[in-house]
């Protein structure tokens, strides 16, 4: 390797490109919808399920998996954000108009290319609907490529049902089966009330046609897995979405290192095949 | 390119140096040694035993400033990545080895742009060890008393005085331009090979068994009760991390001015080791027990990173047994998976 020589200025992969918050949706209590446009007037292209790292300058950064469609969205896209730490209590401040900073798209995203023609049984967890609602709404707007679509949702209470008006719509729709499942039923709801994997009896599955999504709270993997594995859905052909809190993006930080791989390289999204042979996965 | 400086005109050497460069050297502090910016070649030592903190910190530091901001103006973002050109002097062999570890991991796509850089500015001048600088070391073992690349210029001890090697264009230029050298004579070319074999001969084994097994026996003891056991003694101090030359974690942070109008971006050392590294916002820990983090350290370096680069992410220096208030040695990790393989008759 030479190091001596041109001094060519690669552009920092930490430096965060200045972007404009367009719009702001309170979605729960706790989780606000943010709509955010480069000011450079690039597009971000992403797939479903990649992440950006948000970036408020003074205060910090943080990993926000993108939950927009990478179809229709034009030049924005939506990050859904839960106010939980120092960064994003401080983002649940922002206001319209508001300049932030984004770095990325990070991670591999959602396999795409192996989905098509396939049946999809989408499991989402509480906070894990924002980046399957990327997934699901790319899905919906090619709804032609894929065999039957199944969404599983589970939140706390009903209230805490991310994208209600969206998820009310994925009930309607008749090439779509949604099942809604929550922790504390309140009065009048008349859906499943159970932990999500109660939500499995209901579904039928091609084992032999089925890919699988699972987003959700690390508790949750262990027991849907073998809720898909007992529908005889292969090991390579579940997916799930990891969680860690990366600080770079680019395979160095080490703070998404699972045993040897790096979530914000080889991840976020692993088939449950690959996943098993990693001992801190799940 | 070969060379002769004699013992009295390294001085002179080193001033021509400061001319151009800013020159990072080892120093003597409170009976210990450091790298540190010079500006007085009487203070350099060049037969140190090795420094608390290993010389690729000088391309990799702690606090480097990484983007500076204005509040009222994202535009006004600036990245900081022009840096003066440093000569980093007397860097031993493992050290030199720890920088070509650090180049391969930090250039790898997507690349890190602020070491590498630094990395373009850093010259790197060697000095051969004659002999082991301590009792806990492993550089023997990992082939790292000894460096074939990686360096400017390379300085070996021939008792009277130091045959000097140039490896690449930027080391020449050096030696040409400055008045300090000589031509090496065909007794000192003798002298460099008896040198060669004399520190091949000082140096003894300290692993039990072929090291260029040991990836593979660390894997099957992934489970085995050392971690437990040295994951008990472990005070998760971090300092282990800190002071090894191939560690390279770190966390990001903001800093606003007292103006509160600008402020900086950097980034600083963080650990594996460290209780709440792999913390995430809701307050979940994904290596929370001190003999996750040991074992992710020693795998880190010695399976995830050879199965990356095809080499050991350890270069045997002895820093972190050196600094480990609890006397936590990697040697006796080696030895104790080594031996447990051994003993099932699989070595």
């Amino acid at each position: 390797m030479s190091w001596k020589g041109k001094r060519g200025m690669e552009r920092s992969n930490l430096l965060p490109r200045p972007a404009t918050i367009t719009d702001i949706r309170e979605l729960t209590d706790k989780e606000k919808l943010f709509t955010i446009r480069l000011n450079d007037g690039g597009n971000l292209q992403y797939r479903p399920c990649q992440f950006v790292i948000f970036s408020m300058l003074g205060i910090g950064e943080a990993p926000i998996s993108i939950t927009s469609s990478p179809v229709g969205s034009g030049e924005s896209f939506e990050l859904c954000i839960r106010s939980v730490g120092n960064l994003t209590g401080a983002v649940h401040k922002l206001s319209l108009n508001d300049r932030i900073g984004i770095r990325g798209p990070f991670g591999n995203g959602f396999p795409m290319e192996k989905i098509d023609g396939k049946d999809i049984l989408i499991v989402a967890g509480g906070l894990g609907l924002a980046p399957l609602r990327s997934l699901i709404n790319y899905i919906i707007h090619h709804r032609w490529k894929y065999g039957r679509v199944t969404i599983l949702i589970g939140a706390k209470r009903p209230k805490d049902i991310l994208f209600k008006d969206e998820v009310m719509k994925w009930e309607d729709d008749p090439s779509i089966e949604t099942y809604i499942a929550v922790d504390l039923a309140e009065t009048g709801w008349t859906r499943h009330v159970g932990v999500i994997t109660g939500l499995f009896k209901y579904v039928d599955v091609d084992p032999l046609n089925t890919i699988a999504a699972v987003v959700g709270p690390p508790v949750m993997y262990r027991f849907v897995v073998a809720e898909l594995l007992a529908k005889g859905i292969f090991e390579g052909n579940i997916f799930m979405s990891f969680e860690r809190r990366m600080r770079c993006g680019i395979g160095k930080c080490g703070h998404c290192q699972i045993n040897g791989i790096y979530l914000c390289q080889n991840g976020p999204v692993m088939s449950y095949r690959d996943a098993r042979k990693l001992q801190e996965a799940l | 390119m070969d060379a002769i400086i004699e013992y009295g005109d390294v001085n002179k050497f080193i001033l021509e140096l400061l001319q151009d460069y800013d020159v990072i050297a080892p120093v003597e502090k409170d009976n210990r040694y450091i790298f540190e910016q010079v500006d007085d070649p009487s203070k350099i030592v060049h037969n140190y035993d090795t420094t608390i903190l290993p010389p690729v910190k000088w391309i990799y530091p702690n606090n480097e400033v990484l983007l500076r901001f204005k509040l009222s103006d994202l535009t006004e973002t600036r990245p900081v990545n022009a840096f003066r050109n440093q000569v980093i002097l007397f860097v031993h062999p493992c050290d030199i080895n720890a920088i070509n570890i650090m180049d391969e991991v930090l250039a790898e796509e997507p690349s890190d742009a602020n070491y590498l850089a630094r990395r373009r500015s850093s010259i790197i001048i060697g000095y051969d060890c004659a002999c082991p600088c301590r009792e806990n070391i492993l550089c023997f073992d990992k082939g790292c008393h000894k460096a074939d690349r990686g360096f400017d210029i390379l300085f070996t001890d021939l008792g009277n005085r130091f045959f000097v090697t140039a490896a690449t264009d930027i080391g020449r230029k050096i030696i040409e331009k400055s008045k300090a050298f000589s031509k090496a004579g065909y007794s000192d070319k003798t002298g460099l090979m008896k040198a060669n074999w004399e520190r091949e001969s000082s140096f003894t084994k300290k692993i039990h068994g072929d090291i260029n097994r040991l990836s593979h026996v660390l894997k099957d003891e992934y489970d085995g009760a050392i971690w437990e056991a040295e994951g008990r003694k472990c005070l998760s101090c971090g300092a282990c991390v800190i002071v090894c030359p191939t560690c390279y974690c770190f966390d990001v942070v903001d800093e606003v001015c007292p103006d509160m109008e600008t402020g900086v971006r950097y980034r600083r050392w963080d650990g594996c080791q460290i209780q709440d590294f792999c913390e995430v916002a809701t307050g979940e820990n994904f290596r929370h027990k001190a003999s996750e983090r040991v074992r992710h350290r020693v795998f880190k370096k010695e399976v995830y990173l050879k199965k990356r680069f095809g080499r050991s992410g350890c270069i045997g220096c002895g820093r972190c047994i050196e600094h480990c208030i609890a006397d936590i040695s990697i040697i006796d990790i080696y030895n104790h998976v080594m031996e447990r393989k051994k003993g099932h008759g699989e070595i």
